[in-house]
């Protein structure tokens, strides 16, 4: 029981503290590096909800995958060391202000709402779905998602670069 | 005391909150636009941490919560790679990813 209590809040503590590093990270590289903890110590918590599948995915397709694209972009445009810039204080009191009407107004809609119809969502998906399925029919074909994902990624970038190019040369025309 | 140390459904929603609390803050704030990126994946994280908590918590639909959210993930990772390679083709052009001097920029 303590021992639950104590994975929670540390986990609990790291996430925030991570995401707080995205944003506030006095350089691009330490961002980089909190994203990365952020998505291993999220991953953590999904394994104390019971969610290994998702965990190992996770940290696969986002902690590897995606950090590793971030990071390539950033040493190709050589802003590893680029510093934080935020907008006016002014502007950073009035969204702070934004965010955190946003918060009472969920915690309002939570207090209201949640035993009436959120608390039934997936009874209702049960109970629709007459068919057991099983979750690796659902999963298969997502490999191929990811595989078409990553090609039309890199046919992206080559087309933009080719298009970059020629805009490049246009110029110098 | 005891809604502190029994750990339960609405912990976990508290987490979500803040993170996607978080996340906004630095969509609102973040003058670089990479930066931006990152806080929108914050954001699907938090929403990934909600969908797995109602099903564990929610007679027992992981299986459910578990495929929405690798739906979810998949869909938030296009979208930062296509948001990073559109960046890249807005720093090839003009040599910065300033939000706000990009803006300037096409006033």
């Amino acid at each position: 029981m303590e021992s639950d209590v104590v994975y929670f809040y540390t986990l609990f503590f790291m996430i925030l503290g991570s995401a707080f590093g995205v944003i506030f990270a006095p350089k691009m590289y330490l961002a980089l590096i909190s994203l990365f903890g952020l998505i291993c110590f999220s991953g953590f918590l999904y394994l104390g909800l019971n969610a290994r599948y998702m965990a190992v995915f996770q940290f696969i397709l986002c902690g590897i995958f995606l950090t590793l694209y971030i990071l390539i972009l950033l040493k190709k445009i050589e802003r590893l060391n680029l510093k934080l810039k935020l907008v006016s204080p002014f502007k950073i009191i009035i969204s702070s202000g934004l965010v955190f009407s946003f918060g009472v107004m969920y915690c309002l809609f939570f207090n209201e709402e949640f035993e009436n119809s959120l608390y039934s969502i997936f009874n209702f998906v049960i109970e629709k779905s007459t068919d057991k399925i099983n979750f690796a029919m659902h999963i298969f074909p997502l490999h191929i998602v990811i595989l078409l994902v990553i090609v039309t990624a890199v046919i992206l970038r080559i087309f933009l670069e080719q298009q970059t190019v020629v805009q490049h040369n246009e110029e110098q025309k | 005391m005891d809604v502190i140390f029994n750990i339960g459904m609405l912990h976990y929603l508290v987490l979500s909150l803040l993170l996607f609390m978080t996340g906004l803050l630095g969509v609102l704030i973040s003058r670089n636009m990479l930066r931006t990126v990152m806080s929108v994946f914050l954001m699907t994280i938090s929403v990934v941490i909600n969908f797995l908590t109602f099903g564990c918590y929610c007679d027992r639909s992981l299986e459910n919560a578990n495929t929405m959210c690798v739906f979810i993930l998949i869909i938030a990772v296009v979208q930062a790679i296509i948001a990073l390679v559109i960046l890249y083709k807005i720093y090839r052009a003009n040599e910065y990813l300033d939000a706000e001097k990009i803006k300037d920029k096409e006033n």
